[in-house]
């Protein structure tokens, strides 16, 4: 028997580890997939449920079961037989339960105490983590070819922060978005909200009010993906340009292994060849630069969110301290200032209301000499 | 969070050696255990979304125990486990264990096992999952964000839990030790026939080879339960095992197997604990209960060598690159090698 021999000829379609919880090889998204429906029965993946006297009378024939030993057996493996308490003392789930053995509740326990004698109360982004948790879960569409079919796959990516976020090495925030195989990289570019596409760029001292006109994204639309050795290019508007064309041609030149091309928009998920684990990139702006990770690729749940329409769908997202307004501190800046004589601080952020009482007067004229520029925050998504 | 993991780790494993202790596979046990440890309470006082993180992380944790290169019993203590936490989990709603493709091979062949061995419950318990479409078919068993570790911290796994090595014992078995024996002499013989004197030049095979092939494995054997009697495992007891061992291994399997719930007739009772043997012992070492069918299917190596042997020595030597004489002098280093293979896929 240890001459079976298997190791020999891995099938690559199964995804293995090429440094062990860190990240796999590469493998073909599709033919994963279809690894996994030949091993499965269509029952294992179904929507549907089953009725369980059906199952129970399936089972016992398939195992020539006879009805005595098949209720015998039912009952031992009832949920029944895993409850720790009597039927009618329920204790409160929400407790750590006192005396437990368990080193986990032990630890809890010692956690909470610590955690009411602080007296911290939920903050806002903890509520909204449940409000982002309670719309993804099982939602069903209205349309049924709307309805993501079973056996599809549904990836999980996540979208980081520009690194140059200083805390990044400990907290690394990142958007969570999941995709369907069918959705094309472009679908996920128009998911991904990172504030330099909002920023908008200029000086607008004499002019506030036309300001927020002038964004970035209508303005810059060419961005990539980058995938094992190709890049993905949004090529959907006549002014999108390949902007990877540089780095393809520079890389040909000094003789490195050659990138490829292809157009982000005409690339499914289930068309990559991708390491599960290993950062990536997704480039915009010319220069905004973020590591896109795919953490997890498996087939549709019927606990999934199954309108198709609603993705990408957001999981995640990391919250960020906002920049408040240099005078209020109350609101978010909305501006940044230099040359200001009226600044506490130079360069100095301003909200919208603080910064226009201060800086024109009541017919809405420029007040002595500064420079203005429109600040889109970074937390302004929260 | 990593230390959450670790006593999450250390409460199942506290779980999984009382059962193990109970030498049974049944879910009766396993449930009575869960209980004594109120188990379900793990689950408590985790508020909101902490009851999701806490679920995956429980059930990630539990997953490891299901798979190779744990001893069958534990795989069993490991999916009654994940069964258990699943039902018991209070996030609604429920998370899903993670089941990753390259493990998939694995379940089925333990789901062989526990149907050839007319484990009832282990089978009952496995397809209920699916039924309850309890798991996610995932490309790897936890989502991977290119955390790469500051300190490398193994994580160890119970040296108690493991299935012990028993290549040697598979291999050097009575089959093979007679097709050896059988082949010896051939080989005498067809000497003596093209030198008709005994010429000290041409004695190049070992006379004893099979008494001391026999008795090396048997010492290994011996050795290797001498080092880990503190624990009271036997699992690795097939092949050349001494008859001792062996009927006390399979008095053990007796004592397992009249509390399962067999219909089978009396009858293929032994024939029965036959396979149970087979499967436990060899579960690190790949498929399983192929190795009896392959090794019949084969035709016998006597058969293979009388046909190739007086045709022309080059063809022997082919042949015997595929034969278990082959296997023999390569079994010092490759299957050892191979090993290493596996611990280290496995943490
Ligand atoms: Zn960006
Ligand atoms: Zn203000």
């Amino acid at each position: 028997m240890a001459a079976s021999g298997q190791s020999t000829d891995p099938n690559t379609n199964i995804p293995d580890y090429e440094y062990i919880d860190v990240n796999t090889k590469p493998f073909h998204i599709a033919s994963f997939r279809n690894e996994w429906l030949s091993r499965l029965k269509p029952s294992d993946i179904s929507y549907q449920q089953e009725d369980e006297d059906a199952f129970d009378a399936n089972f016992a024939k398939e195992m020539g079961l006879g009805p005595e030993i098949m209720s015998q057996l039912k009952s031992v493996c009832s949920v029944d037989s895993l409850r720790c308490h009597p039927e009618d003392q329920q204790p409160d789930p929400e407790v750590v339960p006192p005396n437990s053995t368990l080193k986990t509740l032990v630890e809890r326990k010692k956690r909470q105490d610590y955690k009411a004698s602080l007296k911290i109360t939920k903050n806002r982004h903890d509520l909204y983590a449940d409000e982002l948790e309670r719309l993804t879960v099982g939602r069903k569409p209205s349309a049924v070819a709307d309805m993501i079919p079973e056996g599809e796959i549904i990836l999980t990516i996540n979208v980081y922060y520009p690194a140059t976020y200083e805390k990044f090495c400990y907290v690394r925030p990142h958007m969570t978005l999941l995709m369907t195989g069918s959705h094309t990289l472009a679908e996920l570019r128009d998911g991904i909200c990172c504030v330099s596409d909002l920023q908008v760029c200029g000086e607008f001292s004499n002019t506030p009010d036309i300001a927020p006109d002038f964004i970035s994204k209508d303005h810059y639309k060419s961005s990539f993906f980058f995938f094992e050795g190709v890049f993905y290019n949004d090529m959907r508007f006549p002014e999108c340009r390949d902007i990877s064309i540089t780095t393809v041609e520079w890389a040909k030149s000094r003789n490195f292994p050659p990138y490829s091309q292809a157009k982000m928009e005409e690339t499914r998920f289930t068309d990559l060849k991708v390491k599960v684990g290993f950062p990536y990139l997704y480039c915009h702006q010319g220069d905004c630069e973020h590591l896109v990770i795919i953490t997890d690729v498996r087939l549709v749940h019927k606990n999934d969110c199954m309108d198709k329409n609603l993705y990408p769908l957001l999981t995640h997202k990391h919250r960020i301290v906002t920049q408040k307004c240099a005078v209020c501190h109350l609101f978010i800046g909305r501006w940044f200032t230099t040359n200001d004589q009226f600044a506490p601080s130079d360069p100095c952020l301003f909200c919208d209301k603080c910064f226009r009482m201060l800086h024109y007067d009541a017919a809405g004229n420029k007040l002595g000499d500064f420079l203005a520029y429109p600040y889109v925050d970074r937390g302004a998504f929260n | 969070m990593d230390l959450n993991r670790k006593l999450v780790k250390s409460d199942c494993e506290e779980l999984l050696s009382r059962f193990q202790k109970t030498d049974s596979v049944r879910f009766e046990i396993f449930s009575n255990t869960w209980r004594e440890m109120k188990f379900s309470h793990i689950f408590y006082g985790t508020k909101k979304r902490e009851k999701r993180v806490f679920s995956r992380l429980v059930l990630d944790t539990a997953s490891s125990f299901f798979l190779p290169p744990y001893s069958f019993q534990i795989r069993v203590g490991g999916l009654y486990l994940l069964y258990s936490l699943y039902q018991c989990q209070t996030t609604s709603p429920p998370e899903q264990i993670r089941l990753a493709l390259k493990d998939w091979e694995d379940v089925k062949k333990f789901e062989k096992d526990a149907l050839n061995a007319q484990h009832h419950d282990i089978v009952y318990i496995l397809h209920r999952l699916l039924f309850l479409r309890a798991f996610h078919f995932t490309a790897m068993p936890t989502l991977l964000v290119f955390q790469k570790k500051r300190k490398v911290e193994r994580s160890v796994q119970r040296e108690a839990f493991i299935e012990r090595t028993s290549r040697p014992q598979e291999l050097i078995n009575t089959e093979m030790l007679e097709e050896l024996s059988n082949i010896h002499e051939l080989y005498e013989k067809l000497k003596t026939s093209v030198c008709s004197t005994t010429n000290s030049s041409v004695n190049l095979s070992r006379k004893d080879l099979i008494p001391q092939l026999c008795s090396t494995v048997m010492n290994f054997y011996k050795l290797q339960q001498k080092d880990g009697s503190d624990d009271g495992e036997e699992d690795s007891g097939e092949g050349t095992s001494s008859q001792q061992d062996c009927s006390k291994r399979a008095e053990r399997l007796a004592f397992i197997k009249s509390k399962a719930y067999g219909e089978a007739p009396e009858a293929c009772k032994s024939r029965r604990h036959r396979q149970v043997e087979v499967d436990l012992t060899s579960n690190e070492a790949g498929p399983s209960n192929m190795s009896g069918s392959t090794r019949i299917s084969k035709p016998s190596l006597k058969a293979r060598t009388n046909e190739n042997v007086h045709i022309s020595g080059d063809m022997w030597k082919e042949a015997s690159t595929t034969t278990m004489i082959n296997c023999l002098t390569t079994l010092d280093s490759a299957p050892e090698k191979q090993k290493n293979l596996k611990r280290f896929k496995w943490r």
